[in-house]
């Protein structure tokens, strides 16, 4: 149906204005049903996204919380100014991005060699198994497992007799005492935690390959490496640009559960960042104005990350979001 | 499997190298688990003294019991099972038929739909206009408040958008041809190729539902109408609102909970959908889509 | 065909439309959201006086009378909105519950945000509808929140046009001292002792803050005076040497609150009560920060991390990590909050009475002056208020004055006679089983008794001495040495600006500042570091206004002094 609808503005051309209406109209006939399922969700994203957007404007306004946003006197830029003129926003912004790009650069990659590999095991209860225990530790909540790591780390725990035992030291270290050991501590437990969670994505996707793809490369006489190489990475790999866009846009994000529960006056240097900041300097006390203010930026941030993520993916092997 | 006979030396070496590879991957990941089971199993007061590594020292199940003593725990289990299902169910289906339509290249508007969908993954009004709304809507202490503003996610939307696009066209033409409108090659033919992913955002979301607490705790006044990760949160959170420490007399009982009674806490508040992952499983093995195209 | 196609179009369109109305109807509704809290004073008036045509027709009001016992025979359930996360009982299912709502119809349905009390309590205020009743402790920016936004009822209003007898049974100095600027009381304390408590009772008051040690070791090296900088650095180090290990663990020579990011309690108010440091001198509050003593006592701490005696853990241990150590004994000394370790110290005595923790004398100035501990005061704990949007205002207030009564005290305290309580000895208290159970398993009592303020919102801490058992050991030992040692401090609460504020912003800013400067202090390596870090500080703070900070206090301490002046004639 909508094929021949399609072929039709290239005989009338000649008849421009009013039959391009005609052309768009029948072709918005025609997929009537595509456009209903689509504004359904344009529907949902204005009532539960746009409508509550109104409260943006409070980072521009010293909002208080017994009197509507409408009465709130504005303030101009007045919350980015004390933003900007943070002692500790220095520090705060390097951990922020600092453990981002060493979770994308060691973190990314992990679960999709991790999913390669695991695919490339023979037996399929083994496989089964090992995917079904390397995403257990996604369910252990942080603040539990915040607890269970500072008594590992603690100078009589786990790690030091570990490391201890294999005269890796000789003296026992307080970790989270130490700033220099933070970021390793959270980047390592990460990927830990959501290492087996992470490769789901990739396991399905690597599902959906048509084996006919892979009988086609035995029969060429294709090794397993080249497989691997020549048919799995490049199938899944819209998949992997998206995701890798998407964690682009997030590099001002953290962890926030994570490294609250590890954080500690000693290692602050190293394990400040804006979303712990904002808590600390804003939520805690109620100055929603001030959280909304940070966070605008770290949006404005984001969506410009995204764009350029995507044009770059889009030029390069050409896959994008839109 | 017919290749097995073929299979180089150096391919046998891999396949060894791999299998010890993960093996050392899953003892990781499992021993922390271990942990907390062993303790959850400890008895509370013994376990403080720390130093269980592989076996309870004092068994018990005393946490255990206290778990499923506690007021309401087994309203609050239900409540989240429903949730649970229900929202999968009504998430995966909406974002999945939204996102088939945003993956259409002849959709018009489709720009600027993707346009609106992405500002939504990044901005947002902040925690009281969103409250409003929700209260507006007469979704304050309503069960609906865990399945319509969890309906549908952006984020899914694009995970869904690049599956469908490694679809085949010819699939959808052919039901075309056999006369099915869009709706129903949505759901008789691309839902039915799509399992892998369905899956997947299943699993997420069904995660996502089953660990939000901060629903029940905002939205919901009706303590039996929260969910059993309100309830883990209370236990392992505990803030203990050490603000102002002098000011609360010495008498009052601040039930102090110990590291067991977390633990066993979370081991029964996750257990069941722990439990969920080998059931789905199935649809992230090789081979699925080949049987939906020839049947 | 066509037909299933006919029905999915409508179908379709169905739920199109009705997404749209949906949409809608969200945007009109918000709309009125801002209205309601705008006209929320017009409304409050109207709704006042439809109430009182009411009540005229039904009961009468009588201050000789309490209304509770009149209207006892209608249930009504109150939602009650408790601002502590760790508060996980459910009204009833226990003796004295069942007892209370049997005698008065009252049943409550709690709500206890999980998690961040914070942020449930003011999307709750934001969308200004709260609970029946709310429990918040007073020093919360959401008490200063609800009233400014007209969220709570008075308190006063309420008792004259529904139940007079509230005024008789609420201590005139307590009303008094939350007293509002506009003439109206809206919300009444907890665990409140008045000036005139203090005469009657002072010599009974404790205090919840104590230096311990444990008491086996500190006898092993002779029970030495650990009052002075040198008696303290020299006790840490005996009892580093001799036991340099606790269960094959390191010992921890001393313990504090947690490090937080606003400081340490243990450091501050805590060691400067120790030191008898002044809050105020001459009528101007003493920046008691500032003072020498208190600044040479952090050298001493300085000095005691240099010599090796505090352990890196206690910089970065949370409540949880420090409580596991308590429980192993691992802490020689500590400088912490006898309740927060109670449970610990318990089953440390049951083990063996001489592992277990004792108060003894701790850190004192130069002048060897006794320490002045921060005791029960007239701001009490909590405060308790009831909100406009009230199922019944009458059945509210009567329902307070219940509970805030001797009769309402003492069936929260005790329960029900003959079920948890019953004459012995001439003297109302616990049955034996009761009381047994209430000293080994606090959490089972709860749930089976439910007495001993298990339900602490209006708590008399002065009443209930009439009905408590004696304490025991290892508590009692504790508490009688801070017998004698505790005074109020009530007119210096709530002397902060609201968080929103210039002060208040300026405040929470040098406190962080604090916060991120006094674990420096501790650890650094020589007192000339010291001091250059502590010049940094004071610097940092007095460029970010904290004159005005200061100013914001006095004026408020002042209006404290003329509360307390007033009611004390």
């Amino acid at each position: 149906m909508s094929v021949k609808v399609e072929t039709k503005p290239s005989t009338q051309q000649s008849r421009a204005g009013r039959s391009n209406i005609q052309v768009w109209v029948q072709k918005l006939i025609a997929q009537r049903y595509l456009q209903v399922m689509a504004l359904l969700g344009v529907a949902w994203m204005i009532v539960f996204n746009y409508i509550p957007m109104y409260g943006i404007i409070i980072a521009f306004k010293e909002f208080d919380i017994i009197r509507p946003i409408s009465a709130a006197p504005w303030v101009g830029f007045d919350h980015f100014k004390e933003f900007f003129e943070d002692d500790s926003l220095g520090y705060v912004i390097k951990n922020t991005i600092g453990m981002s790009l060493i979770k994308l650069v060691i973190g990314f990659p992990l679960p999709i060699l991790f999913a390669l590999l695991l695919n490339e095991l023979r037996s399929m209860v083994f496989k089964r198994w090992v995917q079904t225990i390397t995403y257990l530790p996604h369910f252990l909540s942080w603040v539990v497992l915040g607890g269970i790591m500072a008594t590992w780390l603690s100078d009589v725990g786990i790690v030091n007799k570990i490391l201890m035992a294999i005269n890796v030291i000789h003296e026992p270290i307080t970790y989270l005492a130490e700033p220099k050991y933070f970021w390793g501590i959270v980047i390592t437990s990460d990927i830990w935690k959501e290492l087996g969670w992470s490769a789901i994505i990739y396991l399905a996707a690597i599902s959906s390959i048509s084996p006919e793809l892979y009988e086609a490369a035995t029969i060429d006489g294709a090794g397993r490496g080249q497989k691997m190489w020549n048919i799995t990475l490049p199938s899944i790999k819209g998949t992997i640009s998206i995701l890798f866009i998407l964690a682009i846009s997030g590099v001002l994000n953290s962890n926030f559960d994570q490294i609250l529960v590890l954080r500690n006056q000693l290692n602050e240097t190293s394990s400040n960042v804006i979303d712990v900041y904002v808590y600390q300097a804003g939520l805690l006390s109620g100055r929603y104005s001030y959280a909304a203010a940070v966070g605008l930026i770290k949006s404005v941030i984001a969506l410009i990350l995204l764009l350029g993520a995507n044009g770059i993916t889009k030029r390069l092997n050409n896959t994008s979001l839109f | 499997m017919f290749s097995a006979k073929r299979q180089s030396a150096s391919e046998f070496t891999f396949e060894i190298l791999i299998s010890v590879l993960m093996l050392i991957i899953c003892f990781i990941t499992l021993y922390p688990i271990w942990y907390v089971l062993v303790n959850a199993f400890n008895d509370g007061e013994d376990a403080m003294r720390g130093g269980i590594y592989w076996v309870p020292r004092v068994f018990s199940l005393t946490s255990f019991r206290a778990v499923f003593r506690s007021d309401g725990i087994m309203t609050a289990m239900w409540i989240t099972v429903a949730k649970t299902v229900i929202g999968v169910v009504v998430h995966v289906f909406f974002t999945a038929m939204v996102a088939y339509a945003f993956s259409r290249k002849e959709l018009i508007g489709r720009k600027v739909y993707m346009l609106i969908g992405t500002i939504t993954m990044f901005f947002g009004g902040g925690l009281i206009p969103y409250y409003l709304l929700i209260r507006d809507l007469h979704l304050l202490d309503n069960f609906l408040v865990y399945i319509i503003p969890a309906a549908f996610s952006f984020f899914d939307l694009i995970i869904f958008l690049s599956f469908f696009r490694e679809i085949p066209a010819g699939l959808e033409e052919a039901a075309r041809i056999d006369g099915a409108n869009d709706f129903k090659i949505f759901y008789k033919v691309i839902i039915p190729v799509s399992m892998p992913v369905v899956a997947t955002i299943a699993l997420f979301h069904g995660v996502y539902q089953w660990n939000d607490y901060f629903t029940g705790m905002i939205y919901m006044n009706d303590m039996d109408l929260q969910p059993i990760q309100t309830f883990l949160y209370r236990v392992v959170a505990q803030s203990g609102s050490n603000q102002m420490l002098a000011a609360m007399p010495s008498g009052v009982s601040v039930s102090v909970t110990s590291q067991s009674l977390k633990l066993a806490t979370m081991v029964v508040t996750t257990a069941p959908i722990v439990i969920v992952y080998p059931f789905l499983q199935k649809y992230f093995v090789k081979g699925f889509m080949i049987g939906s195209i020839k049947g | 065909m066509s037909k299933t196609r006919r029905l999915w179009t409508s179908m379709m369109a169905l739920t199109v439309v009705f997404a749209m109305a949906f949409s809608l109807a969200a945007c009109g509704s918000s709309d009125d959201g801002e209205k309601t809290t705008e006209d929320k004073t017009t409304n409050n008036e109207t709704a006042t006086t439809t109430d009182n045509t009411d009540t005229a027709t039904t009961t009468t009001a009588n201050a000789d009378e309490p209304g509770w016992k009149a209207d006892a025979k209608d249930p009504i359930t109150f939602d009650w909105y408790i601002n502590f996360s760790w508060f996980n009982k459910k009204w009833g299912g226990d003796a004295t519950a069942e007892y209370i709502t049997k005698k008065t119809g009252v049943g409550i349905n709690f709500i206890v945000p999980a998690g961040n009390e914070n942020e449930k309590l003011n999307t709750m205020i934001a969308s200004g509808k709260l609970p029946d009743f709310l429990t918040l402790g007073w020093y919360e920016e959401g008490v200063r929140k609800m009233i400014e936004g007209d969220l709570v009822l008075p308190l006063n209003e309420l008792a004259d046009q529904y139940d007079p007898y509230f005024i008789k049974v609420a201590d005139p100095a307590k009303l008094g001292w939350y007293t509002q600027a506009d003439g109206n009381v809206y919300g009444y304390p907890n665990a409140s002792s008045s000036p005139a408590d203090y005469e009657k009772y002072g010599s009974n008051f404790t205090s919840n803050q104590t230096f311990v040690v444990r008491k086996d070791m500190y006898e092993a090296i002779g029970s030495p005076d650990m009052s002075t900088p040198e008696g303290f650095l020299n006790a840490l180090k005996l009892a580093k040497e001799k036991f340099p290990e606790v269960n094959g663990q390191p010992l921890i020579p001393l313990g504090l609150h947690e490090f937080t990011e606003t400081g340490n309690y243990s450091l501050e108010g805590y060691l400067q009560n120790f030191l008898a440091i002044p809050q105020v001198k001459d009528g101007k509050l003493y920046d008691r920060r500032l003072d020498p003593e208190y600044i040479s006592w952090l050298k001493t701490f300085r000095q005691a991390n240099q010599d090796g005696l505090l352990s890196k853990d206690i910089f970065i241990d949370k409540r949880a990590q420090m409580e596991e150590k308590i429980a192993q004994g691992r802490y020689f000394a500590m400088l912490y909050q006898r309740s927060d370790f109670a449970t610990q110290n318990i089953s440390l005595y049951q083990k063996d009475p001489n592992s277990a923790y004792i108060a003894i004398n701790g850190p004192a100035n130069s002048s060897k002056a006794a320490p002045t501990l921060s005791g029960p005061g007239i701001s009490g704990w909590t405060v308790t208020l009831i909100s406009k949007d009230v199922k019944d205002k009458k059945r509210a207030i009567e329902f307070l004055t219940y509970l805030i009564s001797e009769e309402g005290n003492k069936d929260m305290y005790l329960g029900e006679k003959g079920v948890t309580y019953d004459t012995i000895d001439g003297k109302d208290q616990f049955k034996p089983e009761v009381i047994d159970l209430l000293n080994k398993d606090r959490a089972a009592f709860d749930q089976k008794y439910g007495a001993s303020y298990t339900y602490w919102m209006l708590m008399d801490t002065n009443m209930n001495l009439a009905w408590a058992p004696p304490s025991v050991d290892p508590a009692k030992q504790m508490e009688d040495w801070t017998k004698g040692k505790s005074i109020s401090m009530s007119e210096f609460d709530n002397l902060d600006a609201p968080a929103n504020s210039e002060e208040g912003i300026a405040g929470s800013k040098n406190a962080r500042s604090w916060g991120k400067t006094l674990p420096k202090l501790i650890l650094s390596k020589s007192d000339a570091e010291f001091d250059e870090i502590w010049n940094k500080y004071v610097a940092e703070r007095n460029s970010n206004k904290q004159d005005k900070i200061d100013a914001y206090r006095q004026k408020a301490y002042e209006t404290n002094v003329a509360k307390l002046q007033a009611f004390n004639k």
